[in-house]
């Protein structure tokens, strides 16, 4: 067991050092910041001059080894826009995008488990039919588009939520429903097909031979199994709800990693950028392996050599 | 305090004033500031350290809580601000006669001192300035007495005063900025400005407090939150909401529909930013005056204005905008006039036009790429067949840089001088993308530029204007309105230079 920890470990810097190196390529491909840094009164010297300050003269693979370099340090240089060390500014705003993305996971996993389980059971029935219609909507629509819907319903019409920003727990609910409807609707089909599989195994039959009424078979005997394979979904999408908490972080001006991000494209400000596909790979990574080690718990046919 | 602590004090200090005043029929407004104010912005500043602003969106922010040398009033005239007066000693010395007893928020005293020491933290390559650009003219600054500075150029500088003003003249304390340091000196700004800066959390607020001892006298608001909302619709849901009680920009498609809403105060100003699509007339069969003069009648630019800007838009005849000095509205813009336009190109030897290719980009401050389209599209009617390269910005900017562009592209300048040699000497630098060099017209600029009385210099304009129009090296096009919604609590006028002047602001009734 420690053994594939240190496996998975290693592998997992590997994937870390891949992603900085793509992003750092990418995003040094499509474009400058001298122009975005400068004001339009600069002349061709004073670009020059910049650029040769920030060290953006030199060839990227020397670039990208003085960036390896103090990385490995921890290091990600000072933000060009803020001033400040990179690093920090995105550890800062983490705790917002955790609140947000986790608070999505909840919100689709408490939707998606009863909303699943009714449908499996009351198969082929009206339930079923609208759960799944609830899913089909829920996967379809676009998560930008649901967010101004709400926030023009939620906000301007009803005011019963503010409209964007951070505060409060009523803050949290438009821009975590964002994120969570198309997360809702992958689990709730999920558990509605694991859950018709798990009732047909034997042990079900065995539960409902001894009498046990159906809402403990259910509960009791069918639900714990029917819940594993939602575990490793929800983990492999924890890298899509990052994704999406970007663009939603931006259509509410939620104060988290993905706005930060964002901005920090569009002006070029390399160590930043940086700084924040570090984290938000490792974050990824871990997770992963997290929830590959929370499935050997749970299932225990699963056992690692 | 929160909003209803604010009306309420608000309530109590008009109640206390009516009881003191008696029968008298207009209660005076209350000295001390009070009550909150809550401001929507798309966009925060990068830094509160004046030297390293990114953008004119900074710039115009923190003006709030520091002040230059000089100001600008509401109409945009250049006034005394921490200079009582200034003038040309020589032609590469200037003289500033400093206000004395003003004070940076911290109690330390503004005086010369301070000017020498901000001005040489500016110039000095170590702090890396972003803003290097725009002071690179100046030589040292001399302290003459304690409320005396000369600043002496490279070069004679006619626009020092308006650079060392609200621009990029904002004012700095020794003791703190060396104290602090210069990471800190991002969030804890020391200026001598209306408003002091209580707290800022990025991406997420922004407090403002009044600053009882300003010397222009105490503002009138007492708390100002900005919080920055990034998308349109919810910075619109905010206002309507009554979470904010200001926010700009506004799309320009909405204006109509809040304008209906009896709570919103919506006023539109024009921005100094000047569209033009930038012609490269080196290259044939732009080197003749007449195929430029056709692609201006070619386009229809006051149909782009009312398609795409629903007329909140200026339309330019020249690239010097309506705000600047000695704008010429007698200098008419081209009419738009397709069988002109074909009779100019068959005049100059193109009868059945050409093809050529315009730049155009997104994730700029403005959006450009939907008037290329546009424009485009006219130049395509005129017989050019235009082949357009659309760019991410941040893509386009090194190619300009390089002179590596389409002989076409659109761009915009933001006029914050509001001076059109400013504008014009950038349009005309020979290279950057901007290929356009006229003798007659240098000298013309250069005659402008000697000239210290606005006046004087504001006549001689109309003959450069003149002479832009009909030497027409770009396609010129318009500027187009900022807009911005409040609520009928609050009395705000926005400025012609786009600066967002928190002082004047203040609450209704």
């Amino acid at each position: 067991m420690r053994a594939y920890i240190a496996a998975r470990l290693v592998t997992a810097v590997l994937v870390i050092l891949g992603v900085s190196v793509v992003s750092f390529f990418l995003t040094f491909l499509t474009g400058d910041p001298a122009e975005i840094m400068l004001p339009p009164g600069a002349t061709a010297v004073q670009i020059a001059k910049f650029r040769a300050e920030w060290g953006f003269d030199d060839p990227l693979a020397i670039q990208y080894w003085r960036f390896l370099r103090r990385a490995v340090h921890g290091d990600f240089g000072v933000s060009l826009r803020h001033g400040q060390s990179s690093l920090p500014l995105i550890a800062a705003r983490l705790p917002a995008t955790l609140q947000l993305t986790v608070t999505a996971m909840l919100l689709a996993i408490v939707l998606a488990v009863p909303l699943g389980v009714l449908a499996a059971t009351h198969r082929g029935g009206k339930i079923d039919l609208i759960a799944m219609g609830v899913a089909l909507l829920g996967q379809s629509v676009p998560n930008f588009w649901l967010a101004i819907m709400m926030i023009l319903l939620f906000a301007v019409s009803w005011g019963v939520l503010p409209t964007s920003g951070r505060g409060g727990f009523a803050h949290v609910v438009m821009p975590a429903a964002a994120i969570a409807i198309n997360l809702m609707a992958l689990l709730t089909r999920l558990v509605r097909t694991t859950m018709i599989e798990v009732l047909a195994e034997d042990y079900v039959r065995t539960a409902r031979g001894k009498g046990l009424r159906e809402v403990f078979v259910h509960t009791r005997h069918a639900l714990p199994n029917a819940l594993i394979p939602l575990v490793t979904v929800v983990g492999l999408q924890f890298g899509y709800i990052l994704g999406g908490a970007v663009v939603i972080e931006t259509i509410f001006t939620w104060p988290g990693v993905g706005l930060f991000t964002i901005q920090a494209i569009l002006n070029r400000d390399y160590p930043v950028v940086q700084a924040s596909v570090f984290i938000l790979a490792t974050a990824v990574v871990l997770i992963n392996l997290a929830v590959d080690l929370l499935y050997v718990w749970l299932d225990p046919r699963i056992r690692v050599a | 305090m929160t909003r209803h602590a604010a009306v309420r004090a608000l309530g109590l200090t008009a109640a206390a004033l009516g009881l003191a005043v008696g029968a008298s029929a207009v209660a005076p407004a209350a000295a001390a500031p009070t009550g909150e104010v809550k401001i929507g912005l798309a966009a925060e500043p990068n830094t509160f350290d004046p030297h390293l602003t990114v953008g004119r969106n900074s710039q115009i922010f923190i003006v709030n809580v520091y002040d230059g040398l000089t100001a600008r009033d509401a109409q945009g005239n250049l006034v005394p601000a921490l200079a009582e007066s200034w003038k040309r000693l020589n032609p590469t010395t200037w003289q500033f006669t400093l206000r004395k007893g003003v004070k940076f928020h911290n109690g330390d005293d503004f005086n010369a001192d301070s000017v020498k020491f901000t001005l040489d933290r500016a110039t000095n390559p170590e702090t890396k300035a972003t803003i290097g650009s725009e002071l690179s003219t100046i030589a040292r600054t001399e302290i003459v007495d304690p409320f005396t500075v000369n600043v002496v150029t490279k070069a004679p500088d006619f626009l020092l005063p308006v650079r060392l003003g609200e621009l990029f003249g904002l004012m700095l304390s020794p003791k703190h900025t060396n104290a602090v340091g210069k990471e800190a000196i991002a969030t804890r700004p020391n200026g001598t400005g209306p408003f002091k800066l209580v707290t800022w959390a990025k991406n997420e607020r922004l407090v403002l407090e009044a600053n009882e001892h300003y010397w222009r006298g105490a503002p009138k608001v007492k708390t100002i939150t900005v919080r920055p909302i990034l998308e349109d619709a919810a910075r619109i849901a905010a206002l309507q909401t009554g979470e904010v009680d200001l926010i700009s920009p506004i799309p320009h498609v909405r204006i109509e529909e809040l304008k209906r809403n009896s709570k919103l105060v919506i006023k539109t100003i024009p921005a100094p930013r000047i569209f033009h699509v930038t012609i490269d007339v080196r290259k044939p069969p732009f080197d003749n005056v007449k195929v430029r003069q056709a692609l201006n009648h070619a386009v229809d630019v006051n149909a782009i204005l009312k398609s795409l800007y629903f007329g909140y838009g200026t339309r330019l005849a020249t690239v010097v905008d309506k705000g600047a000095l000695g704008y010429d509205p007698s200098v008419r813009p081209y009419p738009f006039d397709p069988n002109k336009a074909k009779a100019l190109l068959a005049e100059a030897g193109f009868p059945n036009g050409f093809e050529t290719e315009l730049d155009s980009f997104t994730g700029s401050i403005a959006d450009h790429n939907k008037p290329a389209e546009a424009i485009v599209g006219y130049l395509q009617k005129a017989g050019v067949k235009v082949k357009q390269n659309v760019f991410e910005f941040s893509a386009f900017g090194p190619r300009r840089v390089a002179n590596q562009t389409a002989p076409l592209f659109i761009y915009s300048i933001g006029n914050s001088y509001l001076e059109p040699s400013w504008v014009i000497r950038w349009l005309t630098q020979g290279g950057l993308g901007m290929h356009y060099k006229n003798a007659r017209l240098d000298e013309m600029l250069t005659r402008i530029e000697a000239t210290d009385d606005r006046n004087r210099r504001a006549q001689q304009y109309g003959d450069v204007q003149k002479l832009i129009k009909d030497e027409a090296p770009f396609i010129f096009l318009f500027q187009a309105d900022s807009v911005f919604g409040m609520s009928n609590r609050i009395d705000y006028t926005p400025r012609p230079d786009e600066t967002q002047w928190l002082y004047t602001l203040g609450l209704k009734g």
